[in-house]
């Protein structure tokens, strides 16, 4: 079993119940996020438009942080999900060095690294991850890669050619898809990130998790 | 930041989570600095103890005791970055031997186990054949301690600007250089010109290659991967742009000129403000290479 991702960015209407699910679900503390949803504005007034990029943990299959982590507080469950053992993890911030994707952060209660781990504990008891469950709009899509009658690789079968991954060249393997992707959604670097670019306040760098 | 944006797309993030800023900050600069002169004065000494036996074996106490202090800096600082310092044992009870930093950690408790064996060798036991053999074994040590930070930069996949052999080259330029400049501040007038103009030979060699290799990644770097060019942008105009030449005038340009002066000149006073420049400019020019990677958004 290979559990996966699939997002499908043509359905996302940056609603963001699948972030404020996973805060519930997995009692994500204040200015930290597992998932969040990035707003990119396109375009020249009045050409313009928004879209939304859903981020979260990739769970690669060659994961950078997994082979990082000195103590394997970070580590592959069966089923292919890389999972974090708060109780092991000694806080040394290397999986934050070491992901493409900036999807690990150190909980500022714990002080250890935190990440999504695709809801591991409701996947074990047969439920769906909370953001899944939230989608108003089914836009997020999960389920075993190596299962070719699953909706995820139905769905990536039936997609062919508009299936993206975030930064492939850097051979982590992601098991994250994206359908109807693009280089502003999926590339950092092809978008204008100004201070104070976050629309509801003017915090442009969170005080925590350096020294 | 911005790289590939296009007036086409006049992309704009509007909305993400804020940026987390700097994590690994001046306590890994300290870390790093530290272990260049704790590892660079044993290489140093290895090698003064083999070519000049006869005039060094003043030294044989004090590079012994130099390095355990600022290996114990460099542990210190190791374990007070750790957001859960008092789990460190973790890294020996629960070891994942993929990671560089579990590998740093070994090689480090051996490096210091035999240290202090060569402390015990030549102040308690005045037993200077015992002290050499292990200085044979603290050396070959000294290497992996040395490029173990090396390695774990280069693991961190998300930062462009950290790779291999680049980094380990830098790593084992800076023990050299830090080394050096450690032993020509200690040896003050003791040894002999022979020595000196060794020392003062390796100090400029070392901070001739070290800039060459970090002018290399400054002017081509960029061309190699869109992210290397972003996080350059630090350093050429960008917000570290001064900090970063302070760092390469102090560590590198300075010690070549003053390393020249001073064989011209027999200048030894001329080499021991070569020594304290480097030192400086190299904790500087570390830290801005260790920082501005991380000022790269990841999403």
């Amino acid at each position: 079993m290979q559990l996966g991702f699939l997002v499908d960015l043509r359905l996302c209407m940056g609603c963001k119940g699948c972030e404020i699910a996973c805060k519930v679900e997995n009692e994500v503390p204040l200015s930290t996020w597992r998932l969040r949803v990035k707003y990119v504005d396109v375009g020249t007034f009045p050409e313009t438009k928004r879209t939304f990029t859903p981020l979260r943990c990739n769970h690669c299959a060659n994961a950078p942080c997994e082979r990082i982590c000195p103590v394997s507080a970070l580590h592959y469950l069966e089923n292919g999900i890389v999972n974090i053992d708060k109780e092991r993890c000694i806080g040394c911030a290397g999986c934050v060095m070491a992901c493409p994707y900036g999807a690990i952060y150190i909980d500022p209660q714990t002080q250890t690294a935190d990440k999504c781990t695709y809801c591991a504990h409701r996947v074990a008891s047969a439920m769906m991850p909370s953001c899944v469950v939230a989608c108003p709009v089914e836009a997020n899509i999960f389920g075993d890669l190596d299962d070719p009658m699953s909706n995820i690789s139905k769905y990536i079968q039936s997609h062919q050619g508009n299936v993206q991954v975030r930064k492939p060249e850097k051979g982590t393997f992601p098991h994250h898809y994206y359908v109807g992707g693009g280089n502003v959604t999926l590339n950092p670097l092809a978008s204008f990130r100004g201070e104070g670019h976050n629309l509801f306040n003017k915090l442009t760098h969170l005080p925590i998790g350096g020294h | 930041m911005v790289h590939e944006t296009i007036a086409a797309t006049n992309a704009v993030v509007t909305l993400d989570v804020a940026l987390p800023g700097i994590v690994w900050g001046w306590i890994i600069t300290m870390n790093m600095w530290a272990k260049s002169i704790g590892t660079g004065i044993i290489f140093l000494g290895f090698f003064l103890l083999k070519k000049y036996p006869e005039q060094t074996g003043f030294i044989r106490f004090p590079i012994v005791a130099i390095s355990i202090v600022f290996i114990h800096i460099f542990l210190f600082f190791t374990v007070i970055d750790l957001h859960q310092m008092f789990r460190f044992w973790h890294i020996f009870f629960y070891p994942h031997l993929t990671s560089a930093i579990t590998i740093g950690a070994w090689m480090a408790t051996g490096f210091v186990g035999l240290l202090f064996g060569m402390a015990y060798a030549i102040y308690m036991k005045k037993d200077e054949a015992l002290y050499d053999k292990l200085l044979g074994w603290t050396v070959l040590l000294a290497v992996p301690v040395t490029l173990y930070t090396a390695g774990l930069m280069a693991q961190s996949t998300a930062r462009e600007l950290w790779q291999m052999p680049t980094e380990s080259a830098q790593m084992i330029l800076a023990a050299l250089l830090a080394g050096t400049s450690a032993m020509i501040l200690l040896g003050g007038n003791k040894f002999s010109d022979l020595i000196k103009r060794d020392l003062a030979i390796i100090l400029g060699l070392s901070a001739a290659a070290a800039f060459i290799l970090y002018m290399a990644e400054l002017i081509f770097g960029s061309m190699k991967a869109e992210e290397v060019a972003a996080v350059l942008h630090y350093v050429k105009g960008g917000e570290y742009t001064v900090m970063f030449w302070i760092g390469q005038v102090m560590a590198f340009i300075v010690p070549m000129i003053f390393v020249c002066l001073s064989i011209k000149n027999q200048s030894y006073y001329l080499l021991k403000i070569a020594a304290v420049t480097a030192l400086i400019g190299l904790w500087v020019t570390k830290h801005v290479w260790l920082v501005i990677p991380q000022l790269l958004p990841m999403s």
